[in-house]
């Protein structure tokens, strides 16, 4: 079940941050959103040393933070995608299959031309959005 | 790691003992410990010491049926590395066995004796003869006897010698050989029966199965068989893996602790072997898959503590193992480590991850303990009841714990009960301070995250350890982490993180007790851009939050409102402590361009104008936001300006009394204002008339606005143009609003406005015209007129600047800097005044100050109306172009009055002019031509120099011509010899020609020729002829004011002078007259004292007939003249060219042909009549 995604922007500020549980653990999330961040600089700044795959948008598993797996995802703007999930299984392309839709929610939200760029995304068209897509994959891995 | 035994920590070392000679057991112990692999030894001096080996009495149980009491004997391990040896060496010297029977005997006894000691344990046995010389032979036949005895192997009786340190190496060589080979036999055969067993499965129990496993791979270790001992510890963690639900040997809670202890044993041996064979990415995954395995098995709820302490411990050991591991970790080698369902990533290879998980499962702990202990506190449990037995301690087996009963002098061992256990390990648990260790956790982890540049890593592990020194009540410590924690999220606008660490900051102020902190931080919370309403509050309970409550917008208004309640004096009473301001110690924040608190209150000034006139008005806006989410009301504002006179105040109509009480300096002006309530996110915006006095800039400064009885909140004033966006709010999608009506002045406006001079009202002039002459002393009359303003210190500044290079105007470096060569060029000589002059001369606090392009003088105090005038002469060395500028600074009033000064600047472009151009040539004298053998020589090029006969006169033609647009009148020109001395014997100069008519005015391009005869004397290649002056003035008028004439020098160029060896002059009529002959002679003279050859031709002419040879050659004598003469008939009229004559030396091969002009005659048509007073008007027709 994915619990948390996030959109962070260039200058590491968080652009949209929702959580899907029902426990009071959005703080904790939103720390290891924050340290994810580290992980994403690491791979970005060091690319021959840590993945072989150099215009790859997906940057994969980012790290496991005692029950959560996070993964990232950078876009050519430099805007960073954000998933944290608690399956402990998880295929990769599932991920790549999520991150492009959500990639794809993203590139609309902010093509609105109400949306400033670099701001915080209010869109509530999109969170419904990143709800269903969020909804959708849960079930598809379960079923 | 530390906590672990010794043995555990380190490999195993085989282990020999030395029984007998003691004397050379430190050599051999030494020996033995150097070797590679190293061993060590048990030495035991004589053999009555032997009984150690002994056996005990076999575990009935071990064999039988009963289950064993546990999984792994805590002894075995440290028995087997220093009690039992692999090899006993049995010592005896050769005086023992050579000796009398007796000593034989006693020999023997001793072997029997450790035979038997030996023999139940498999030890090998060795028997060392030490033999103190050469000579001590011991028989054949003894040997063999001994041997016999002993059952051993003719090589495992050594001859040790210790004669000569060569022998005895080579005898500790061969026995640490024997040894090495025998203990490496004793360990395989132990660990083939024991293999055996496993394999036989002839045990009951898993746990003999895992302690079977364990001791095989022990005994591989022995051998330094990494493979085999890795693959049976893991064997042996996999069989204990599967007890953990079956086993029911021992109560509950107990089992479990009993099976993690052993597991953590395996788990540790198994992570030091695969880390010291390399495989890095081998031991994470062992890592993981412990750490997985084991994480779920908590145990009883009352017990979760034990659990999370053991479990942190792994994480912590593994970290240590990490990090003192020296293997690397693998990055360049695979991009994508582990499997490819389970990937590692980059901090799965620090220990710093795994610091920081020890230190949160240590946290674990820690709340499971504090919940066990509030559960035994409220529940009068059954473990309250019995009580915690007095003396626990661990039993021979690894992870299991007994109780010791004394009885008298017995003492029994007991088994616990899972109660009594539970208590004992809340007590044990009770003594440890958790949050100490907790904290060295993360700071650990902190450390290296920071030393990795993982910023946001070490700032959550920061955040951990904040919050454990605010727990245990350590508030300054937690405030300075949290400081720093704050600063990364602030920066990058992590709002709800930065909202529950200024929760925890604002809480430790309030209980450090500093009213200004918690005001600070409650202001900035209520700041946040957060929005999230209430609806989380229900169960705000169950949220993991800080002190801070949840980040909603209703605990934000809750935050202000709190905050501005003690700011109005009330007491703000908690639990623990309370919070007052004082009267006398009100709170002042102060606010500048990078303060967080931007967000309470951003005070934007902007002048409507760039500019202003002293006497004229502008208006200026203030503009307040705040971003906190109840409005504010202020009770006044103070604006504070860089000219303090500007202040002002600005206090709330609505409430006059409170402003009144307020009001301190009655000087201030104050203003009023409508209302001062500053809504969320509106710009209040005030606008009011400025003026100002003094010029120059005039900047806001500071916006202080008092807030309520005991709050001061001090805004550095900024400029909307060049305001930075508010720090959080940036990244918020709101409507931006301008801080001032007109959205022109937000994009432009400045809190600085510069304020002008005032307008001067004097007239400087500068009178001079047309270009300057260099040498002359040109005069630049200045005049200073007053016309509306009296002159008081008046001050002259004058800066001569280069006009092309320009810049140098006004610039102190200019004043100071020696000056470059090229602005001597031109030079200020001198301010002369008219009148004052003596006067301010007199006056010592006037200034006169001149320099070589600059000058300073001080203009005496002039009325209105008044007129002084000076004049600046300047002398140009060189044709330049130069700037003059010149400024005049006063005051308008006398000096104490204003203090403000006023500036006139006037500069005026000046050429500077070569007055004359001075040429000059010489001439040889008429038809008499030396020759000059340097110009025969030189080729067709030029001469450099100009090259004259010695002792010849030769004729100089100095030339002048004005090249100004003014007339010139030149006085005189003279040539000066250069040196007084050297002139009469090396250079004759006369001036023989012309001289300056019509009082030697030159008309612009007029030229002026004067003739000077030179007369070299000294045969030199560098003569000096001299220095051509030229008298020259500007004035026209004949009579000369002295000194006004002015002298150019121009230096002639050095001559080259040499002595001719033939001279040849031509001789004839100055005219001829047509058909009537006349006579030429080329009159040759040898200067030389040699013979010369001179062949001569003269070439034919039509315009004459000519008697004589045309060619011809003749001798001349030393210092002889020779004439050729000839007799010519003209035969046309009018100016004609002789027959050209050559005259060629043989010696030089040098031809000499006199010019043209030379040999040019006119020829009269008929004799003429010559009358001089009409000879001017005869003669213009045919020279024109």
């Amino acid at each position: 079940m994915i619990v948390c995604v996030a959109v962070v922007g260039q200058q590491n500020n968080p652009l949209y941050l929702q959580s899907f549980t029902e426990a009071g653990d959005e703080l904790k999330l939103h720390h290891i959103v924050h340290c994810s961040l580290d992980v994403i600089d690491e791979r970005v700044n060091n690319p021959k040393k840590s993945w072989p795959t150099l215009n790859e948008t997906f940057l994969g598993l980012l790290y496991p933070s005692e029950n959560y797996k996070v993964y990232g995802y950078l876009t050519n703007t430099k805007v960073k995608f954000i998933l944290v999930t608690i399956d402990m299984e998880v295929k990769d392309a599932d991920m790549r299959n999520f991150f492009r839709r959500f990639h794809a929610a993203f590139v609309d939200a902010v093509s609105n031309p109400f949306h400033v760029p670099g701001k915080k995304i209010t869109s509530r068209s999109f969170a419904s959005r990143v709800s269903a897509i969020v909804k959708s994959f849960g079930s598809g891995t379960t079923a | 790691m530390e906590d672990y035994p010794e043995e555990l920590r380190t490999p195993p070392v085989s282990l020999v003992s030395l029984v007998g000679c003691p004397d050379l057991h430190p050599t051999i112990s030494a020996a033995l410990h150097s070797e590679q692999p190293p061993i060590n030894t048990l030495a035991l001096p004589d053999f009555s010491k032997i009984s150690i080996f002994a056996r005990k009495q076999r575990d009935p149980l071990d064999a039988g049926g009963h289950p064993p009491e546990g999984i792994l004997k805590k002894e075995w391990l440290l028995k087997h590395r220093t009690r039992i040896p692999a090899v006993v060496a049995a010592l005896f010297s050769c005086d023992q066995v050579n000796g009398d029977p007796a000593q034989w005997l006693q020999v023997c006894t001793d072997l029997e004796n450790l035979k038997s000691m030996v023999r139940g344990r498999n030890i090998k046995l060795v028997i060392v003869i030490v033999q103190s010389t050469v000579t001590d032979g011991v028989s054949e036949d003894l040997i063999v006897a001994l041997r016999k005895r002993a059952e051993i192997d003719s090589k495992h009786l050594v001859m040790f010698e210790q004669d000569n340190p060569l022998e005895m190496k080579q005898s500790l060589n061969r026995l640490s050989g024997i040894f090495a080979e025998l203990c490496n036999t004793y360990y395989r055969e132990e660990g083939r029966r024991v293999k055996g067993r496993i394999e036989k499965k002839t045990f009951g129990f898993p746990e003999l199965n895992i302690r079977y496993c364990f001791k095989v791979a022990v005994y591989a270790e022995f051998r330094r068989d990494w493979a085999e001992a890795l693959r049976y510890y893991e064997d042996a963690y996999g069989v204990l893996r599967e007890m953990v639900g079956t086993s029911t040997r021992l109560p509950h809670i107990q089992r479990l602790v009993e099976i993690k202890a052993v597991a953590e044993q395996l788990h540790f041996k198994i992570s030091t072997l695969l880390l010291h064979g390399g495989k890095v990415v081998e031991a994470l995954s062992w890592f993981h898959k412990h750490a997985a395995s084991y994480e779920r098995v908590v145990g009883v709820p009352e017990m979760a503590f034990v659990h999370w302490e053991w479990f942190s411990r792994q994480f912590l050991v593994f970290a240590e193992l990490l990090d003192t591991s020296p293997a690397s970790i693998p990055g360049n080698v695979s991009p994508q480590f582990g499997t490819l369902e389970n990937p590692l990533t980059e901090w799965e290879f620090q220990p710093a991850y795994y610091y920081q998980l020890s230190a949160k499962y240590l946290r674990n702990k820690k709340l499971s303990l504090a919940r066990s202990l509030s559960l035994i506190e409220c529940s009068d449990s059954a473990y309250k009841v019995e009580g915690c037995p007095d003396s626990v301690t661990p039993s021979n087996f690894v992870g299991q714990y007994a109780r010791l009963v004394e009885e008298g002098d017995t003492v029994t061992v007991l088994p616990l009960s899972d109660a009594e256990y539970t208590s004992y390990a809340i007590r044990e648990a009770q003594r440890f301070q958790d949050s100490y260790e907790i904290i060295a956790l993360f700071r650990r982890s902190w450390e290296s995250f920071n030393s990795l540049k993982a910023t946001r890593m070490a700032s959550y592990c920061a955040n951990r350890m904040a919050r454990e020194y605010f727990e245990a009540a350590d508030f300054i410590n937690a405030k300075e982490f949290f400081d720093g924690v704050a600063g990364l999220f602030r920066q990058e606008g992590w709002a709800t993180l930065l909202w529950e660490t200024l929760g925890y900051l604002r809480e430790c102020s309030r209980k450090l007790g500093s009213p200004k902190g918690f005001v600070e931080y409650s202001l900035e919370m209520a700041a946040l851009p957060i929005f999230s309403n209430s609806e989380g509050e229900t169960d705000g309970d169950k949220r993991e939050c800080g002190p801070a409550g949840p980040a909603t917008l209703s605990r934000r208004e809750n935050i202000q409102e709190e905050v501005f309640n003690l700011l109005k004096g009330q007491t703000l009473v908690a639990a623990d402590c309370s919070l007052k301001i004082l009267e006398d110690q009100p709170v002042l924040v102060e606010v500048d361009l990078v303060s967080p608190l931007r967000m309470v209150l951003l005070a934007s000034v902007a002048f409507h104008d760039q500019s202003l006139k002293p006497t004229s008005s502008t208006s200026i806006t203030l503009s307040l936001l705040s971003q906190l989410p109840c409005p504010i009301t202020i009770d006044q504002l103070e604006i504070q300006f860089n000219q303090p006179t500007c202040n002002f105040e600005v206090v709330n109509a609505q409430e006059p009394s409170m402003a009144e009480s307020i009001r301190g300096d009655p000087a201030v002006r104050v203003e009023m204002a409508p209302s001062l309530t500053v809504l969320p996110d509106k710009w209040l915006r005030l606008t009011y008339e400025m003026k100002s006095e003094q010029s120059g800039k005039l900047e806001c400064l500071f916006v202080k606005a008092k807030i309520a009885s005991f709050f001061m909140i001090c805004c550095r004033a900024e400029s909307p143009a060049s305001m930075e966006d508010l720090p959080l709010w940036k990244f918020e999608d709101r409507v931006e609003s301008f801080p001032t009506k007109d959205p022109a002045l937000a994009y432009s406006g400045q809190r600085f406005i510069q304020v002008e001079e005032p307008e001067p009202q004097v007239d400087l002039s500068l009178n001079a015209s047309g270009s300057a002459l260099v040498g002359e002393n040109f005069i630049v009359p200045v005049t200073v007129t007053s016309k509306g303003h009296a002159i008081h210190s008046g001050e002259l500044k004058i800066n001569l600047v280069d006009a092309r290079g320009g810049g140098l105007l006004m610039s102190p470096r200019g004043e100071l800097e020696p000056f470059s060569s090229d602005s001597h060029h031109v030079e200020l000589l001198g301010i002369s005044g008219t009148l004052e002059e003596d006067e301010s001369q007199l006056n010592l606090d006037n200034i006169r100050k001149i320099q070589q392009s600059f000058g300073v003088v001080s203009v005496p105090d002039l009325g209105l109306g008044d007129t002084w005038s000076c004049n600046l002469e300047i002398k140009w060395h060189r044709p330049k172009s130069v700037m003059l500028y010149v400024s005049l600074g006063y005051f308008p009033n006398s000096a104490e009055a204003a203090p403000q000064r006023v500036n006139v600047h006037k500069s005026l472009q000046i050429e500077g002019k070569t007055p004359f151009v001075i040429s000059h040539r010489f001439m040889s004298q008429f038809r008499r031509e030396p020759l000059l053998l340097t110009k025969v020589k030189s080729s067709s090029d030029s001469d450099k120099k100009t090259s004259l006969a010695l002792n010849e006169m030769s004729i100089l033609i100095v030339s002048a011509r004005n090249c100004t647009e003014v007339p010139l009148r030149l006085i005189s020109m003279s040539i000066e010899s250069n040196s007084e001395e050297n002139n009469s014997h090396s250079c004759l100069v006369e001036h023989s020609h012309g001289s300056p008519s019509d009082n030697g005015l030159l008309v612009p391009g007029e030229e002026f020729k004067q003739v000077f005869s030179v007369t070299p004397q000294t045969d030199t290649s560098n003569l000096s002829v001299g220095t051509v002056c030229v008298n020259w003035t500007r004035d026209a008028r004949a009579n000369l004011a002295p000194g006004s004439a002015v002298l150019t020098r121009l230096k002639l160029p050095d001559v080259n002078v040499e002595k001719p060896p033939l001279v040849v002059s031509l001789e004839y009529p100055p005219h001829a007259v047509l058909g009537v002959p006349f006579s030429l002679h080329a009159r040759v003279q040898n200067l030389t004292s040699m013979l010369q050859e001179i062949k001569y031709s003269l070439g034919d002419s039509q315009s004459f007939v000519f008697s004589g040879p045309h060619n011809g050659s003749v001798f001349i004598l030393p210092r002889v003249e020779h004439i050729i003469s000839y007799m010519l008939v003209p035969l046309s009229s009018g100016s004609q060219q002789l027959p050209r004559i050559t005259i060629t030396s043989v010696r030089y091969s040098a031809a000499l042909q006199p010019s043209i002009v030379a040999e040019t005659l006119f020829v009269y048509p008929s004799e003429p009549t010559f009358s001089i007073g009409l000879r001017r008007k005869e003669l213009d027709p045919i020279s024109s």
